[in-house]
């Protein structure tokens, strides 16, 4: 069983001691594009030899440990918000190419045991799901990642684009576990019903968590960095 | 013994005041008498109650009715029932019944654990899937409030239940739900 990590993380922790803790945060070096190895590097010099806020990598590590985590408003600075949108930009990539497919492959494979009718209403189902994942994130991006891109003109970034579709996503991923768990034919084997069920799960503790940085993250820093355009 | 609140809910104003009145010669008292689950949901809201004693000819509209998820209900049959629709009560008891026997059942019916209360089954009531087929096909609430001739505040009542029962909240999953249990043909879709 993991040890959770505990809330604040100091830059002077064993990344490995990070990692070992809380293996989630894995994701955020791979969307940040870290290089490992580290050897027993502390999580300060891996941020310097990377060329990354130290602070920051901190908050999004604790907010992925503890979705109950808010970080301070005096603790953000106008000059975060490109990394974390790089960061948040670089996950709708791994939901859209990674995540997403990963879970219709196992999907397909629970359809070649279904009948033609549940075979239909499930593929229809899931193709639904996902291309409103992916338009909500295209949404994101352009109106509200492209705060940064506007430097001379004053924009306001629309925030309330983003409070139903998040509530409608996590809703759609619970139907499709419950579904899957519950009203599939006994046809179905339960190895590939699991293997579905544990992509799925993933996926929306995953896009929990990214609504979370979103909301508690994203938002206020830009805020902050209107604040300062002005 | 401790004495117990009880309201009831039945449309023939006498049997109502019949069925009172043994009551409050029993262990019980009299928190509202209505006639229809709307004025229970709102009785429920403002009082204590620990018994519902109602009209068994109510039993689809108490499936709606969210305020007695926790609160076990006594049903008064006029007539004869299917045994899927005796099982949802607590306990029954018939206009024939006498007083004493009557508050004998409502008294078991206060001690019984929880788990005997209307509307925890997680099996879909008769008139559950009615609504579902009808969510599935595309209906409004006011839509299927008028094909079913209910309340729309009945439909969201159902509705709410059936979220809670299938475990499934959008339209769409609940569309599936429907076809892959054979409650709906996909091909109407």
């Amino acid at each position: 069983m993991n040890r959770r990590i505990a809330t604040p993380l100091s830059p002077d922790m064993n990344i490995f001691e990070l990692i070992d803790s809380e293996p989630s945060v894995l994701s955020i070096f791979s969307r940040l594009a870290i290089r490992l190895p580290f050897g027993d590097m502390s999580i300060g010099d891996m941020c310097l030899r990377d060329g990354y806020s130290t602070e920051l990598f901190l908050i999004l590590c604790s907010m992925h440990a503890d979705m109950g985590y808010r970080p301070a408003v005096s603790d953000l600075r106008a000059d975060m918000l490109p990394e974390v949108i790089g960061y948040l930009r670089a996950s709708h990539h791994y939901y859209a190419s990674h995540m997403l497919p990963h879970a219709s492959a196992h999907l397909e494979d629970i359809l070649a045991h279904a009948d033609s009718r549940s075979r239909k209403v499930l593929r229809r189902f899931y193709d639904d799901y996902t291309r409103y994942i992916v338009d909500h994130f295209q949404k994101e991006e352009e109106h509200i990642f492209m705060v940064i891109n506007s430097a001379t003109q004053r924009c306001d970034a629309d925030f309330s684009i983003i409070d139903t579709p998040h509530t409608d996503i996590d809703d759609r991923t619970n139907d499709i576990a419950s579904l899957v768990t519950k009203s599939l034919p006994e046809t179905v084997p339960t190895a590939l019903r699991c293997a579905m069920l544990k992509d799925i799960y993933a996926l929306r503790d995953d896009l929990r968590r990214h609504s979370n940085i979103e909301m508690h993250l994203l938002k206020p820093l830009v805020e902050i960095y209107l604040t300062t355009k002005e | 013994m401790k004495r117990y609140n009880v309201a009831i809910v039945e449309p023939a104003a006498l049997v109502a005041e019949g069925i009172a009145s043994i009551i409050r010669d029993g262990e019980g008292d009299v928190v509202g008498i209505v006639g229809t689950t709307a004025e229970l949901e709102a009785l429920l809201r403002g009082a204590e109650v620990d018994v519902v004693i109602a009209s068994a000819s109510l039993h689809r509209d108490l499936e709606a009715c969210v305020a007695i998820d926790d609160i076990p209900v006594v049903g008064i049959l006029t007539s004869l029932m299917e045994d899927d629709v005796l099982r949802k009560f607590a306990a029954t008891a018939t206009i024939y019944t006498s007083g004493e026997e009557l508050q004998r059942i409502v008294r078991r019916a206060v001690d019984l654990p929880a788990e005997h209360n209307y509307a925890e089954s997680h099996e879909l009531s008769e008139r559950e899937r009615d609504v579902l087929i009808l969510v599935a096909k595309g209906f409004t609430n006011k839509e299927i409030a008028s094909e079913l001739n209910i309340s729309p505040h009945t439909v969201i009542s159902h509705r709410k239940n059936i979220v809670h029962k299938t475990g499934i909240r959008s339209v769409a999953g609940l569309t599936v739900y429907a076809v892959l249990n054979n409650l709906i043909d996909g091909e109407q879709l």
